[in-house]
Formats: structure tokens, C-alpha cells, sequence
């Protein structure tokens, strides 16, 4: 199912308005929204074209309301593989020239971390509609100048939070919220993988360039480029924003190739209502995988297979009851329940139950990105509000917190301190769970 | 709290029907004729009276008779009251007549094995006390506890006037009083293992009990041979009918743990008791043989 399905799964049930409530960036895949941007074409310019840049393009490439007309990079290798996707689209290795382009409506930024937020106001500052890659910025202040730019500016803006626009997610939020799983008592959020994270360098020069994710002048490491997909979870789910945050990360496997960030953390982050959400992440390790679980008082939702597991035992549809309905009929017949002993359903033994059909799941083993993991459709989001220039609501504040979450717990890492987000990074928050 | 359901949609025949969790199981008992406030009432009799048989046979509380033994009997004798002091007779009652595949010390670790072959206890019928065999002695009531109280709850229903009835205790015990309203018994199917919702065989019950045993719905296999402390791997059915729970439940186990050269043996020791072994194959065959 994809989220136009979901959508239209919510209008069959009669529930599309309060789907939309809830979820509004969900209005760009309703009727209304399709009639507002028939026939445009949208003109995209993209910077940064490496392998997730190229992931974009092919996503790109099989939309054909989206024309690229300009590409950016200057890595030359890079602008010449999307470049095949794109012959006709003007090429340039300066991303301010490439915003110099009247043609470009909206830019896709798909560069190291540290070079998000400069390039995302300077696109803004030029009148473009932005899709920067997650996180948001390589530093706090970075990530509240953005924030309050883009608010100045009128603009709009998306982050690579794609998890926000994945139907299992919405359809899992939405159980959630309307309380399958009771009171949500805990976050469990992780990220194994055995590898060393490194891309293939042509030559020593471009180390640092390449494999800018292991240096910590231009990322965070794991905190910046995976757990702050996940940190969402919590909020979303509970409408709130953790209190205070503590963790440790170390060098513990790959510390011979000169990086500098971990390649193992442990995060905890308390809400003001006590519950935890965690993260760790191992990249020496992969045998769990990636896993994202709410846990409730009834029960857990497992957001990655989209499965709901109950806590309650789960009646078995006992052949006692259709004994009951044989003698109120007035008739005999035999019921099949005995065998062998029955036991309550628990989350350790139940296989659970899928939340929706279709569901691919992703392993998050790919250092890319993954099919039906939401890109596509928050990208399909995203040119929608190129062409009408209307942010979604609530959709940046989640984008903005789990950077600034993501952030803080790599400071509490490394400075071995129990962290509050300082009130001056405190922007307005609406949770996603009410009007 | 037991969920009571009272239905007279079919006048002649007014259904009390309740059911709770206790004992690590579902618990369903549907009586008939009676009027809705006899229904609740003995509802609430029948749940008070298995939690309490489900306290005092737990031997994770550790304030339970049963933990006490555990405790203290390896060094004393401990003095029980007549109830644990008549179920623990009752066990080695049929430790002996099942030839020690069915033992309440089975789960004594390594030295299960001796007490599946000489009394892991000793009683003392003049002061009611109980003193274990051994230090290695620990007793599990798991596989008795829930016959024996299906046998006290069909005493209950009996006493209280009940006249058409049956209790589901988790789908593998189940116990009739009288018969069905339209019928000479009540017929219950037992379930394929391999083939889930198809009928393997079917049962009447009139004032009689029967109880299955076999690998978990969840295909694991959880019954102990109490000669070898190791769990019991096969894919078969034992399925045991006659007049008491607590019997067919007990049987069924030893059966099932029992080889099969054995078995016909240990059926011979228990009177109006029929047992059969069921086997279900994947192209929906089911093979079953009496034991005899």
C-alpha cells in the first residue's frame, strides 16, 4: 500500500478528514491537492549527486511531472553519472551558481552534513523551494538559524525525514494514537551493521571528501546520519518532546582507518512524563538489524515490519462460543477447540499481526536509502509544495527536534553529561497527535 | 474477573457462559438451564475456587504451601493441610501406576530421574507431614494442578445443581456434565496439529472427561520425561477419555512421555480409561490407534 492507497483506504472508511487532522502533509496526495498541480511541471535543480542524490534521481526519473534541469557537484564523477539520467540538465561544480538559475524552482541538497545548513539558507535566500537531506544541520545554532530563516522567509522547506511520509508509519501512528497498544511506556530504537562505512576513495586526497560521514569536521557520525531518523518515533508517538538526554559512544572496532567518530553509541532520552526512548547503534555487529519499537501497556508496535504485537492474551476464536450459538439456535453439532494447551498469546510467542497489507520491509543495511522506506513519497511532497509553495504543517518542528535530539546526544556523549535542550533552541511544537 | 455472558435467545435452554485466565490458560465453562443470577453466582464460586488451587500449587509464590515445601522439606518434616496432603498422595498414586513417566518431581533437574523410579517424598498419614527424599528434590504441580481442579469445579457445579454443563480448561482438558440440550452427549472436535481449524477426531462426552497432549499449539515441544529430564520429542497425539479430569489429564501426560512399548501397560492400570495415539500427516490424513 502506498500513501495515496492509505489515503483512499481513509475515505472508504469515511475517516479521510481526520486523517488529514492528523497528518496534514497527507493533503498533497488528496484529490484536491492533484487537481492544484495538474499539468505543472516541475523544474528541479539538484546539489549533490551523490549516491543519495542519485537515489532522488531515480525516484525522479519515473515522475513525469518533474523535469531536472540543473545538476551540482563537484566531484565530477558524481555530476556525470546523474548526468545520464539527465543529459539535457545545465551542470555546474558551485552550488551558488546553480541557484543563479531562474529555470530552478526548487533544489534537492543531497551533500556532507556540515555544508546543509549554508547551502539551505543560501537557496532559500535565492527564492528556492528546499529538500535538504537529514539532518538538518551540523550544528545547533545552524539548526535554529534554518529554522527561524525559513520562518522569515516565508519558504518552505523539507528534511530527509522520509520516515514521516511512510504509510506503515502513518498507519502505526495512527493505532498508536488511538490506543492499540495502551500507554506508551517505552521507545526502543537501533541500528546494527557490519561494515566500515567507507566509500571506495580513487585517490588519498579525496579520503575526507568521500568518506566525509567518518571525520567529525562535517558530520556527527551516527547520531546525525542514522539515529535521528528514529529519534522522531517518540515524539510522534507521544506528542511530546524528551526532557533530558544521556549516552556514551566510543571507538571500539574501526579505529585503525583514521575516523574520528564512534562507531558505537548508547543514547537515552526521558520524556517529561518519565518514559524513555533509546538508540543505540553498532556498525561492528549487524545480527538485529535495524528496529524500532513502541511499547504500550497492551501491546507493541513494531514500526520496521509494521506488526502489532499484544500483551493481552488474544481469545481464540474458542469453539465454546459457536457451541453457545448452536443451543440458542437450537441445534447440535460438534465444535473443534480441544487439542493440545492452550497458552496466552504474549508479544515473546505471538507471531502478531501485520497493521497493513503489502508492507516491504527495509533492513536498513543500505548506507543509501530503500524502496517504500517513504522517500518517494515525501519527494512526491516535496514537488508538490514547490508548485504551490505551501509548507506542510508540523512537518519541519518534527524534522528540526530530531536534529537538535540527535545533536544533543552527541554532545552528552562526548562531554559524559545528562543534557537539556537550552530554552534559546526551544521552537514552537505541535505534536503530530492532535489538531 | 471471570466475563459472564448470559444469553435466553433460545427460551428452553438459557446459556450461562464465563470464562477467565488463570493457571496459565484460558478457562471457559458453559452451563445450561439455570437463570442468570445462579450463572453468576456460581461464576464467581468457580473463579474464587481455581485461584485459590492456582495459589497454592504455585511454586513461584513464595508464600504458597507448595513453596514452603520447597523450602523446608529437603531439611524437615513439614506438616501440610489435607488438601496438598491429599493431592500430593494422589501423586504418588500415579507416579506408580504410570510407571513414573508421570512425576511431579520431574523437574528436579539431574536427579529427576531417580524420583521418576522411588518416592521423591515420604508422607506421614498420622501428622500430615511431608519430608522430600533428597536435597535435589523439587516439586512442580504443573501437570496436575489443572485436573485437579477441573475435578473440584465439576464437584462444585454437581453440588450447586448443575445438570448440563462443560468446562474447557486452555482446550486440552475438557469435561462434560450431562449432555448436550439437543443431543445424548456433547461432541467436541479435536483439532488437527498439522492442519490448524480441520478436525482431527471427535469426542462425546456424557458425564465424562477427556484431555490431549502433544506439542504446544505453538509446535514447541514442553512435556519432560521424568526418566530423563529432557523434554519429550514427538509428533504424535495421546488422547485419553473417561470419568475423571484429573485421571485423563494425568494419563494423557504420561502417555505422551511414555514409549510406546509401555503404554499399553500403563493404560491397563486405569479402569474405564480409553487412550489413543493420533497422528496427523501434512496431505490431511489422520492415523488413530487405540492404546491396548
Amino acid at each position: 500500500m502506498n500513501r495515496k492507497e492509505f489515503l483512499s483506504d481513509c475515505g472508504k472508511m469515511g475517516v479521510a478528514g481526520v486523517a488529514l487532522s492528523l497528518f496534514p502533509w497527507l493533503e498533497s496526495c488528496s484529490e484536491k491537492a492533484k487537481q492544484e498541480v495538474q499539468g505543472e511541471k516541475v523544474r528541479i535543480g539538484i546539489i549533490g549527486t551523490g549516491s543519495r542524490g542519485l537515489f532522488h534521481i531515480k525516484h525522479l526519473v519515473q515522475m513525469p511531472n518533474v523535469e531536472v534541469v540543473a545538476l551540482c557537484d563537484n566531484y565530477r564523477p558524481h555530476l556525470e553519472d546523474a548526468a545520464q539520467y539527465y543529459p539535457k540538465a545545465k551542470q555546474y561544480d558551485d552550488y551558488r551558481r546553480l541557484l543563479e538559475n531562474k529555470d530552478v524552482k526548487g533544489v534537492i541538497i543531497a551533500t556532507p552534513l556540515y555544508l546543509h545548513a549554508p547551502m539551505t539558507i543560501a537557496a532559500m535566500e535565492a527564492g528556492k523551494r528546499v529538500f535538504c537531506e537529514k539532518s538538518m544541520a551540523f550544528t545547533m545554532d545552524e539548526a535554529l538559524e534554518v529554522y527561524n530563516r525559513r520562518k522569515e522567509l516565508n519558504g518552505v522547506l523539507f528534511i530527509g525525514q522520509q520516515r514521516l511520509f511512510d504509510p506503515k508509519y502513518i498507519k502505526a501512528m495512527q493505532m498508536i494514537h488511538e490506543g492499540a497498544i495502551g500507554e506508551v511506556v517505552g521507545v526502543r530504537n537501533y541500528w546494527y551493521r557490519n561494515n566500515d562505512w567507507r566509500r571506495e576513495v580513487p585517490s588519498p586526497e579525496l579520503e575526507r571528501h568521500i568518506n566525509w560521514r567518518l571525520y567529525s569536521d562535517y558530520s556527527r557520525g551516527l547520531m546525525t546520519e542514522l539515529a535521528c531518523h528514529q529519534l522522531q518515533n517518540g515524539s510522534w508517538a507521544m506528542g511530546q518532546l524528551p526532557e533530558r538526554v544521556m549516552g556514551a559512544g566510543s571507538l571500539v572496532h574501526w579505529k585503525a582507518d583514521g575516523r574520528d567518530v564512534y562507531d558505537t553509541v548508547s543514547a537515552i532520552f526521558t520524556y517529561p512524563n518519565g518514559v524513555n526512548m533509546t538508540f543505540e547503534s553498532i556498525i561492528s555487529n549487524k545480527h538485529f538489524g535495524m528496529g524500532e519499537q513502541i511499547l504500550g501497556t497492551k501491546g507493541t508496535i513494531d514500526l520496521v515490519t509494521a506488526m502489532h504485537y499484544t500483551d493481552e492474551p488474544a481469545p481464540k476464536g474458542s469453539g465454546m462460543h459457536q457451541l453457545i450459538e448452536q443451543i440458542e439456535r437450537g441445534v447440535m453439532s460438534n465444535s473443534v477447540f480441544a487439542g493440545t494447551s492452550w497458552a496466552a498469546e504474549s508479544s515473546s510467542l505471538a507471531p502478531g499481526k501485520p497493521i497493513m497489507q503489502n508492507v516491504k520491509v527495509v533492513s536498513g543495511e543500505s548506507s543509501v536509502g530503500a524502496e517504500a522506506d517513504g522517500s518517494k513519497e515525501l519527494l512526491e511532497a516535496f514537488l508538490h509544495s514547490v508548485v504551490t509553495g505551501k509548507q506542510p504543517e508540523k512537518v519541519l518542528e518534527e524534522s528540526y527536534y530530531a536534529t537538535q535530539f540527535a545533536l544533543l546526544a552527541d554532545k552528552a556523549m562526548h562531554e559524559n553529561q545528562i543534557l537539556y535542550l537550552d530554552d534559546k533552541y526551544k521552537v514552537p511544537y505541535v505534536p503530530m497527535k492532535m489538531k | 474477573m471471570a466475563a459472564f455472558r448470559y444469553s435466553d435467545k433460545n427460551p428452553s435452554h438459557p446459556i450461562s457462559f464465563f470464562e477467565f485466565d488463570a493457571m496459565h490458560t484460558r478457562i471457559e465453562v458453559l452451563l445450561t438451564g439455570l437463570m442468570q443470577e445462579r450463572g453468576e453466582s456460581l461464576a464467581q464460586e468457580v473463579e474464587r475456587r481455581v485461584r485459590d488451587m492456582e495459589r497454592r500449587f504455585n511454586r513461584f509464590d513464595m508464600k504458597s504451601p507448595l513453596s514452603v515445601l520447597n523450602t523446608r522439606a529437603v531439611a524437615d518434616s513439614v506438616e501440610v493441610d489435607d488438601e496438598l496432603f491429599m493431592a500430593l498422595e494422589l501423586c504418588e498414586v500415579f507416579r506408580v501406576a504410570t510407571r513414573g513417566y508421570f512425576s511431579v518431581a520431574a523437574l528436579s533437574g539431574a536427579a529427576s530421574a531417580a524420583w521418576a523410579q522411588g518416592a521423591p517424598y515420604v508422607l506421614d498419614g498420622a501428622t500430615h507431614s511431608v519430608k522430600y527424599a533428597d536435597e535435589g528434590v523439587q516439586l512442580d504441580m504443573g501437570g496436575f494442578a489443572k485436573g485437579f481442579a477441573l475435578e473440584q469445579v465439576l464437584t462444585l457445579l454437581r453440588d450447586s445443581g448443575a445438570e448440563s454443563a462443560l468446562l474447557n480448561f486452555g482446550n486440552s482438558s475438557v469435561a462434560a456434565i450431562g449432555h448436550h440440550p439437543y443431543g445424548e452427549w456433547w461432541s467436541v472436535g479435536v483439532e488437527n496439529q498439522v492442519r490448524r481449524g480441520e478436525m482431527a477426531c471427535e469426542v462425546h462426552l456424557c458425564d465424562s472427561a477427556m484431555s490431549v497432549s502433544g506439542r504446544a499449539p505453538s509446535g514447541e515441544y514442553h512435556i519432560v520425561n521424568p526418566h530423563t529430564g529432557a523434554k519429550v520429542a514427538q509428533d504424535e497425539m495421546i488422547l485419553v477419555e473417561g470419568r475423571s479430569p484429573l485421571v485423563v489429564e494425568v494419563l494423557s501426560t504420561a502417555l505422551y512421555a511414555a514409549p510406546r512399548s509401555e503404554r499399553v501397560e500403563i493404560v491397563k492400570q486405569f479402569d474405564g480409561y480409553a487412550a489413543w495415539e493420533i497422528v496427523c500427516s501434512r496431505s490431511g490424513s489422520v492415523e488413530r490407534k487405540r492404546i491396548e
